[in-house]
Parts: C-alpha cells; sequence; structure tokens
C-alpha cells in the first residue's frame, strides 16, 4: 500500500487499538499494472474489431472465385453456411457479410477502420510500455518469469481443471495442486505469453504496416505476406486467452478479481510481515 | 560466468514472496473505496469513449440511433492518421532501397482501377502537361520524346495496396529525379500534383485522379514513370502509356495514366485522403 494518505484521516483510535484488529494484506498488483491491465480491453477490442474490418478488403485465406457468386473470402463461406444452418439466422438479410457484421466494424469500411487500427495501436504500445514499467515498479515481473519445473507443474494444473467438473458432479474431493508461488505454472505460462504475443503482434504490425523501410522486419517473419498471416493468427492468441482467463477469474474466490481492482489481496501467509501500515 | 555470478543472476531472478502488511480496517476501507471509485470512473470513461469513437455505420447497425459524428471526432480521428504519417515521414530515408527480386519471384498483378478501365482511345493523343517549372512554362510532352530523351532502368519491386494484397512486378521506366533535373521546378516547389484526367468512375464517367507526391519521394532513385511492365509497354490496365512507380508508398499513391504534374508549394489535394485515408501514405 502506499502511504499517501495524510496522517489526519487515520482513525485516531488507531494507537490504542489492539494488535488482533490489524488484518493482514498483501501488495499483489502495482497500480500501473492494474490500469494497463483494464485499459487492453477496450484496446484490443478496438484492434479485433477494427482488424477484421481491414481483413475483409483483402482476405488471407482465398479460395479459387465461387462460379455462382465469384467470391473468394472463406469468411464470407462461413457466413453463408452460418445463415443456412444456424437456427435464427435464416432470416439473415445478408448472409455473405454475416461475420463481418458480427465480429468487426462492418464491411466496406476501410478507411475507417484503418483510422482506428492506428489510433487503437499507438495506444496498445504506449499501454503496454506502462505495463512493463508497473511490472518493474512493482518487481511483479519475477513472478511472471518461466521456471524449470513448469512444464510438469503445468500439466498438474491442467489435469486439475480437467477433472474438476468431473469430480463435482461425482461428489469427490479434488484437491488443487499445492504452489506457494503467486501464479500457479499454467498462469504464469499465459501471463508470460500474452505480453510475448503483443509484442509479436506490435512487430509483425510494423512489418506489414511499413514493408520497405522495415523490410528487415518483414524478412525477420518470413516476407510481407507470412508476416501479414503471423499477425492474423496472433490475434487468436488473445481471443484463447481471454475466455478461460475469464472463466476462470469467475470461478475464482472473488479477492483475485478484487485485488485486480484495488490491488491488495486477504491470502496472506503471516509469517511474511513486513511492514505495519498506519 | 562463474557460480558466485550465476547464483546472484539467480537471486535477482528469483520471485520474492509479495510483501505483507498489517492494516487498520478502516485504512483498508478508505483505499479500497478510492480504488473502486477510480476504477468505476475509469470504466465509464473508456466505455463513452469507445461508443463515442466507433463508426456512425456500425452504430447504426447495432440500432443506435443516435448521431455521434462531430468536428470534434473526426479531429481526433484524423490526428492518429496524422501521428501515423509522421511516422512514415520520419522513417523514410532517400538512400535505404527497397528489396528487388528476380522475374521467377514475380507474381500476378490485378487491374485495380476503383472504377472503370478507361478506353484505351486515349493513348493515341497522350501528352504528359508539366506545371509549376522554374522556366516558369507550361511543357507538354509526348511518350515518344520521352523515351528517346530518358533513359530506362527496369526494376522488380514489390507494389502494397492499402487493401493488403501486394504484388511483385517487372517493370522498366524514367527516373522521376531524371526528369526533375531535366525540368526542373520552381524553386520553392515541396510537391508534385500527379493527376490523371481520364480516370473514370465506376459508372464510366470522368473522375479525375489526383494524388500528392513529395518532391523528397519523387527524387527517390526507384521512384519511377514506368512506361513498361513485363518487358512489355504498359497496358491500358496497367496505366498505358505512362505511370508512377513510387514503390516506398502505397500502391494508391501509383498513379496509372498520368496526364499532368505540377509542382506546387503547398501540399496538394489527395483523392484518397479526401476520403478519409492517409495521405503521406509511406511504407
Amino acid at each position: 500500500m502506499s502511504r499517501s494518505i495524510p496522517p489526519d484521516c487515520e482513525p485516531n483510535t488507531t494507537g490504542t487499538l489492539p494488535k488482533q484488529s490489524r488484518v493482514l494484506v498483501v501488495r499483489r498488483h502495482h497500480f500501473l499494472v492494474r490500469w494497463s491491465h483494464w485499459l487492453n480491453l477496450p484496446i484490443l477490442l478496438g484492434l479485433i474489431l477494427s482488424g477484421v474490418s481491414i481483413y475483409w478488403a483483402s482476405p488471407i485465406y482465398q479460395h479459387k472465385p465461387d462460379p455462382h457468386t465469384g467470391n473468394v473470402d472463406l469468411a464470407v463461406d462461413i457466413g453463408i453456411w452460418i445463415c443456412a444452418h444456424v437456427p435464427g439466422q435464416h432470416q439473415y438479410s445478408s448472409p455473405p457479410d454475416w461475420i463481418y457484421n458480427h465480429l468487426s466494424l462492418g464491411p466496406g469500411m476501410l478507411a475507417v477502420a484503418l483510422r482506428l487500427h492506428w489510433l487503437c495501436a499507438y495506444s496498445l504500445m504506449l499501454n503496454g510500455m506502462v505495463y512493463v514499467l508497473g511490472l518493474v515498479m512493482g518487481g511483479g515481473w519475477r513472478s511472471l518469469l518461466p521456471r524449470r519445473t513448469d512444464l510438469l507443474d503445468a500439466l498438474r494444473m491442467l489435469r486439475y481443471y480437467l477433472g474438476f467438473p468431473f469430480a463435482k458432479l461425482a461428489h469427490r474431493k479434488w484437491l488443487h495442486p499445492l504452489f506457494n508461488t503467486k501464479y500457479n505454472a499454467l498462469q504464469r505460462a499465459a501471463y508470460f505469453a500474452v505480453p510475448v504475443a503483443g509484442f509479436l503482434s506490435v512487430a509483425t504490425g510494423w512489418a506489414i504496416h511499413k514493408p520497405m523501410q522495415l523490410y528487415w522486419l518483414a524478412a525477420l517473419f518470413g516476407g510481407y505476406n507470412v508476416a501479414r498471416a503471423w499477425h492474423f493468427w496472433l490475434m487468436w492468441v488473445y481471443i484463447l486467452f481471454v475466455v478461460p482467463h475469464v472463466i476462470l477469474v469467475f470461478s475464482d474466490e472473488w479477492d483475485t478479481l478484487r485485488s485486480m481492482i484495488v490491488g491488495w489481496s486477504a491470502r496472506v501467509e503471516a509469517e511474511k510481515v513486513v511492514a505495519n501500515e498506519h | 560466468m562463474n557460480i558466485e555470478e550465476g547464483k546472484k543472476l539467480h537471486g535477482i531472478l528469483e520471485e520474492r514472496p509479495l510483501p505483507v502488511y498489517k492494516v487498520a480496517p478502516r485504512t483498508l476501507l478508505h483505499r479500497t473505496r478510492r480504488e473502486v471509485l477510480l476504477f468505476g470512473i475509469g470504466a465509464v470513461a473508456s466505455l463513452t469513449v469507445s461508443g463515442f469513437l466507433l463508426p456512425q455505420n456500425t452504430l447504426s447497425r447495432l440500432g443506435a440511433g443516435r448521431n455521434t459524428n462531430s468536428s470534434w471526432k473526426e479531429w481526433f480521428l484524423n490526428s492518429a492518421l496524422r501521428i501515423d504519417d509522421d511516422v512514415a515521414e520520419a522513417l523514410y530515408s532517400g538512400n535505404r532501397r527497397v528489396p528487388t527480386y528476380t522475374k521467377c519471384q514475380t507474381t500476378s498483378l490485378k487491374n485495380n482501377y476503383n472504377g472503370a478501365t478507361p478506353d484505351p482511345g486515349y493513348i493515341s493523343g497522350w501528352n504528359l502537361t508539366l506545371n509549376g517549372l522554374a522556366s516558369g512554362l507550361s511543357l507538354s510532352l509526348d511518350i515518344r520524346s520521352l523515351l528517346t530523351r530518358f533513359s530506362l532502368h527496369e526494376q522488380i519491386t514489390r507494389l502494397v495496396c492499402v487493401e493488403g494484397w501486394s504484388a511483385i512486378a517487372w517493370w522498366a521506366g524514367l527516373r522521376f529525379e531524371d526528369l526533375l533535373l531535366a525540368y526542373p521546378p520552381m524553386s520553392q516547389a515541396k510537391w508534385a500534383r500527379v493527376e490523371s484526367s481520364v480516370n473514370l468512375d465506376a459508372s464510366g464517367n470522368p473522375d479525375p485522379y489526383f494524388m500528392s507526391l513529395d518532391l523528397a519521394t519523387a527524387r527517390h532513385p526507384q521512384t519511377l514513370l514506368a512506361t513498361h511492365f513485363n518487358g512489355q509497354s504498359l497496358t491500358v490496365d496497367h496505366g498505358a502509356p505512362l505511370r508512377l512507380l513510387v514503390p516506398v508508398k502505397l500502391g494508391l499513391k501509383n498513379v496509372k495514366a498520368i496526364t499532368s504534374i505540377t509542382y506546387v508549394t503547398e501540399e496538394p489535394r489527395d483523392y484518397w485522403a479526401e476520403q478519409g485515408y492517409s495521405r503521406y501514405d509511406g511504407i
């Protein structure tokens, strides 16, 4: 906790309170980490929505033109399939646009989408720097580093998560693997991988945005066209991360979600008290 | 690295226990309240800003009838474009050449005329008009005088479209720089307005295409006024008889069937910038 509260805000009985009335908390997330964490939400959403709109202008995954419609875009085929087979979508007015109408800003909006994409991209880079600054200032970066034992521990966690629903159904005890670190191995892998993916998204983004001045960067990812595919698939890393991330945080105790808002956590091992805070 | 240093490094990297504090419940309550309040303000603010910045088309499709278009919104979003253009300009180097390829690496290049492809009838009477010259004259050059006066340079480079696709093609043409040396622009000129008056819109009506090109880019050794494609004279699809080939810019700056070049001191109008795209377009 920061010591920013002036003494006159303190309850005046502090000095006379018995020791037991104090609570133990740990400082879990630096405030820069918390703020950049939440800002990622609108920024990444903006990047994905505008990004799919940009994808519309020249899809990476194309096939030979359809003899009837002339369509080449796989995303258009998926939209048509959804409207033909998914209940409730049969009356959809424009099946070829289904994907772009539901998962992007919309089709035929390249100029608008590019403008928003640049805005969000520069915001993401700034936000990423704030996040790293927060990790350094709060010392949180050490908790994200991979360990030699992580592979085995991650498998143990995976086994726990996979078995959890069955154990619940069978009313059997299913013990959470023990660990004495801030994150378990699976969390650590995810929280380490996402910033790496962020860095790669920015790098591939620059590679395809400035393929002439930064041609070496595009070459690093296998050339302009391959870098576009990298940039596309890196988007899926965030989507695949966010789904279990949100499910797990809600199925975990309230303390976990709260700590990302308020910074402190009440999960304390008492013997490690470093300071009395007034 | 000796063992001692290895241990030290390990000590730096090693995770430390989270710092534990004893806090009076009221203090904790105050701080928690402050953080939750700040979080709430931030959430409301970012929701408002996001909703405000979403394109009008998207909002209408989502059923929000409210019109969020305003001059402030345009100004804000356009500043993102301007910042990006400034970054592109800072990245540009007149000495840096773009990668070149071999003939077997070329790919097909589609005719990406935005509107209808012009009728080839214009080619026989074609002239290139130069304005804004140091001499103060207006010059008119036909293709034969261009081809005899200037030496042709071959170049196999990648053309990158703003839409995302790209094509590697084999071009030949005169250097824009050579044209600038032969017919120098007026001394204060910083820009070229490159125009094609034969451009058509989708329904086939005249729709002149005009582009701004900074003279620094025009002087780049790989900026050509192309006359040949795949070893043959340009076809109407690729902008016969003369097109701009500027590989350090997006494809939309590579004006086909150029009919006039005007040197000016202030940044001239730009066809696609007026439709919401960036205007420097350096890649």
